[in-house]
């Protein structure tokens, strides 16, 4: 079963929700859609639900027309940001609900609640009801639910950006098992997290003001963004982009010079660039571009560094806690060979050799 | 002045209350008089000031003589829990609807809709009366329950609609998109997912429901007379006759009872909270 | 929510049609009878114009009926306001007995009007009645309540504000309890006493709900006739005379449906008018944006 999307736009008081959205979700597969807050991501899962109308362009589903398929005839499970249960149904009869409707076997009702409810861990709480289950027991109620389904279509609207951070991690992690033996159901998956974008999906798909900017394997996407745009959305934090020249074999930024030009970027014309750099490819060191630091902050064993030459802010990863002050004068290093090069629109002209180390560590 | 107020508070308390009560009080003091108590000026305590008999309870029950008040009774009960029951199903499925959908039909949207359930109330009875007596009476429904019911479902449906549009709007959108993806078309997914969360704000409905058609007596008073007669029509007719105001007192007090045991519980969902939800 | 059609209009038709059909009827019946002579003498649906509204328009006994509710309606109402929210006020919190005070001061609401009004018109009766036993103990003279113009207006009065200060109370409670705790946190801490915490925190905040109580009950107000039947008959003479007991006896009582008709669609509009009016007001007065 495959889903292809066509052209579809929806705009609602002068904002683009979906702009010229075409795409096809595969059978087998994990989607993930990654985009800011507000980058059409809801409205897309929504629109493929059958939960929003838009305004033009089509759905398919193996050919079929899918647009005009009401919703509960779409068989399509979806799981909220907001944890969303019936209230008033316990554990059991909240998974039981959908597989009712459907009009299933009591035994195979039996089965399957028994059977998801186990593999979300929650086969202890059978008998209570979602107002008693924390925020993520919650949600496994809601995975639960969409998993004994067995349904053809599984959307996942930013699941766990409710939860704190530890929780986080963990059920991103059983997510990847669960639905790794999904057999033909196409899934998609919503996030602003590059990390789980990058280590859930099978295809990552880039929202950007309601577009779909860029659509690929993980690697294809992280390793060659095919814009400044896309390149900020799957870093975290953004990729350090910035105006620079090449002259000959030499790379000016920020108006100084850092360096010659690196193998990769060899045989580049002359002229105006955009380039990116990942934070964690820019270091501090005794020379290099000078700049003014902003902002610190300590994550684990990390320290991040913000800090401004010229005009041109710049965000630095380094392993380790740092003792930076604010308003301290400190060089960069910028790792040449670790260059990404875009014209002065945007667009990708040259990424360095490609490296399939995945987000998933950062 | 911290000192003085609790003073204040429970002084204003007691004093309403005593005026609250006092009709009950009266009520119950004069059910249980007979003519010579009741000629020889208003008295209040039993065996002290007067001797009590429970004349005027026989009387509403059924003594030899006395009112029946028993059929008004289930004629108040049929004609309530009916059109309560008529216009919270339909108020609810409007409610909903309105709630949840977007209707437009040139230039009249969802509020304007809303509104003109709403607006109902400001009908008076009277100005009703004229024509429903026309009406029902072409449709051969004068003088029956049905037909009493049919215009009291004109005074209740606006409540029924203007507590539920509200209560429905507290409950997130959420819950009926995930019934209609699990399954449910739009009638299933609200009697399936919607309906069995909506208690609270049905129980405020009802009760309102039930208070106004309960206490209804013009259309009751205009539109039926031998066959059907309400409770408040029956106790209105004692009232006429030469002061029996013992068996006045006491049918009162028996037309009123079930509504105070009603106050009693919506109380109760008061003090749950339940009620701030549904009012607004 | 994107849904097919029939499924919307299934929701809603049911009830509008239902209630369109029962009002809409009466409606059209009442314009079209307003235009005729139809009385008890001779029933028909002639036309004669605008004769019933000439009439209507010299009647001092509904016009002075009409300023009688104006007065009466914003009167009771006004007092049901001030003493519904003080009682919600003074059993919100913190007092003994409290679920008991809120029993008994709901209960007259749920009580039958017109039962209630019998029982009243014992109460107010001028020598078997408690009122002028207990004034006499007081060693006053004894009020003739319902067969002097002035006292029996104080008399319904009083039977309006027993009856619909409960109402008041509900919602001003219902309204009290679901009020967030932080800005009366916020006060105490700032060293508010309780009378400017009153002014600039609760009756602020309270105020979307004051306007809606207010107006819900200007318009059932607005309505009164039931009481006035039980109670004084709109006497004495007709000084406690409402416009729905003035129709009732013209359109009713002396079956003069032609001239009841005209009376009944001046008095609606006139009410729509007021109570539209009064409501942008009110709204504009407590700054509470209009909910409909």
């Amino acid at each position: 079963m495959t889903l292809h999307a066509t052209g579809l736009s929806l705009a609602a008081d002068g904002v683009d929700h979906l702009k010229e959205v075409t795409a096809t979700f595969r059978p087998g597969r994990l989607h993930t859609v990654i985009g800011r807050t507000l980058a059409g991501k809801t409205t897309l899962l929504r629109v493929l639900a059958g939960l929003q109308r838009v305004d033009s362009g089509s759905l398919t589903r193996d050919g079929a027309d899918f647009l005009r398929t009401p919703v509960w005839r779409r068989d399509t499970a979806m799981v909220y940001q907001q944890f969303i249960n019936y209230p008033h149904l316990d554990v059991r009869d909240n998974v039981a609900f959908p597989l009712r409707r459907a009009g299933l076997a009591r035994e195979e009702i039996e089965r399957r609640v028994e059977q998801s409810l186990a593999r979300v861990g929650l086969a202890e709480f059978k008998e209570r009801r979602p107002s008693q289950l924390s925020g993520g027991q919650q949600q496994r109620v809601a995975i639960a639910r969409a998993l004994a389904r067995e349904a053809s279509i599984l959307l996942f609207d930013e699941p766990f950006a409710n939860l704190d951070y530890k929780l986080r991690e963990q059920l991103r992690e059983e997510f990847k098992t669960l639905f790794s033996d999904q057999g033909d159901a196409v899934v998609i998956y919503t996030t602003t997290d590059p990390a789980e974008a990058m280590m859930l999906g099978d295809v990552v798909l880039v929202m950007h003001e309601g577009r779909i900017v860029q659509a690929g394997a993980p690697h294809e996407v992280f390793d060659r963004p095919a814009t400044t745009t896309v390149a900020r959305i799957v870093n975290d934090p953004p990729m350090n982009v910035f105006p620079g020249r090449i002259d000959g074999d030499l790379i000016t930024v920020a108006g100084l010079p850092a360096g010659g030009v690196p193998g990769h970027l060899a045989g580049l014309a002359d002229g105006a660039y955009q380039f990116g750099l990942r934070a964690t490819d820019v270091g501090l060191a005794q020379s290099g571009v000078e700049g003014e630091v902003t902002f610190v902050e300590i994550s684990g064993s990390e320290t991040f560094v913000h800090a401004v030459a010229g005009q041109t802010p710049f965000v630095m990863q380094i392993e380790g806690i740092h003792d930076v002050a604010l308003g301290e004068q400190v060089f960069m290093r910028l790792r040449p060979e670790r260059l990404f090069a875009f014209d002065e629109e945007g667009a990708l002209v040259r990424s360095p050799a490609c490296e399939t180390v995945l987000a998933g560590g950062r | 002045m911290p000192r003085l107020y609790p003073a204040f508070k429970y002084t204003v308390i007691a004093l309403w209350a005593c005026f609250v009560a006092g009709p009950f009080m009266w009520a119950a003091t004069t059910s249980f008089k007979d003519a010579n108590a009741v000629q020889g000026g208003a008295t209040y305590l039993p065996w002290l000031q007067y001797e009590p008999t429970a004349t005027g309870w026989r009387n509403i029950f059924g003594g030899s003589g006395g009112v029946d008040v028993l059929g008004p009774f289930l004629n108040s009960a049929l004609v309530t829990v009916a059109a309560s029951a008529i216009s919270l199903v339909l108020g609810s499925l409007a409610a909903y609807g309105l709630s949840r959908f977007r209707y437009r039909a040139g230039f009249v949207k969802n509020s304007d809709i809303v509104f003109f359930f709403v607006s109902q109330r400001i009908m008076p009875p009277v100005v009703l009366v004229v024509p429903f007596f026309y009406l029902l009476q072409v449709a051969g429904l004068l003088d029956t329950v049905p037909g009493l019911v049919i215009v009291t479902v004109a005074l209740l449906l606006p409540i029924a609609v203007w507590v539920m549009v509200d209560f429905f709007n507290g409950i997130p959108r959420e819950i009926d998109e995930m019934a209609m993806l699990d399954g449910c078309n739009p009638l299933t997914a609200f009697t399936r997912a919607i309906l069995p969360n909506s208690l609270p704000g049905l129980t405020v409905a009802a009760m309102f429901c039930a208070v106004f058609g309960w206490n209804d007596f013009f259309f009751a008073f205009r539109l039926t007379f031998t066959e059907i007669q309400t409770l408040p029509q029956a106790i209105v007719a004692l009232n006429s006759s030469i002061p029996p105001w013992w068996t006045l007192s006491a049918a009162a007090l028996f037309g009123i009872s079930p509504l105070v045991l009603l106050a009693i519980w919506v109380e109760r969902y008061l003090s749950k909270g339940n009620l701030s939800g549904a009012i607004r | 929510m994107d849904i097919p059609r029939r499924y919307k209009s299934m929701f809603v038709l049911p009830g509008l049609i239902t209630l369109v059909l029962i009002i809409i009827f009466p409606l059209l019946f009442t314009i079209r009878v307003s235009f005729s002579s139809w009385n008890v003498s001779s029933p028909q649906m002639d036309f004669v114009g605008v004769a019933n509204y000439v009439t209507m328009l010299s009647d001092g006994r509904f016009w002075a009926g009409t300023l009688r509710l104006v007065l009466l309606a914003g009167g009771t109402v006004l007092i049901q306001y001030v003493l519904g929210f003080g009682l919600a006020l003074l059993v919100w919190r913190n007092v003994l007995g409290r679920r008991l005070w809120r029993v008994l001061f709901l209960v007259p609401m749920m009580t039958t009007p017109v039962v209630m009004a019998a029982i009243w018109q014992t109460i107010f009766h001028e020598s078997l009645g408690p009122v002028n036993d207990l004034l006499g103990r007081l060693g006053l003279e004894p009020v003739r309540w319902l067969t002097e113009a002035g006292p029996a207006v104080v008399a319904l009065m009083t039977v309006e504000v027993w009856q619909w200060t409960p109402f008041m109370f509900l919602l001003m409670l219902a309204g009290l309890l679901s009020l967030p705790k932080e800005p009366f946190m916020a006060a105490a801490i700032d060293g508010a006493g309780a009378w400017r915490t009153f002014r600039e925190v609760t009756f602020p905040l309270m105020a979307p709900v004051s306007v809606s109580a207010v107006i819900i009950r200007l318009i059932e107000a607005s309505k009164l006739s039931d009481t006035v039947y039980v109670l004084t008959s709109g006497g004495p003479g007709s000084a406690t005379e409402s416009p729905g007991y003035y129709l009732y006896i013209r359109a009713l009582k002396e079956q003069q449906t032609g001239y009841g008709g005209s009376l009944s669609l001046t008095y609606l509009i006139l009410m729509i008018v007021t109570l539209t009016v009064v409501a942008a007001l009110l709204a504009r007065a407590l700054k509470v944006k209009g909910d409909s």
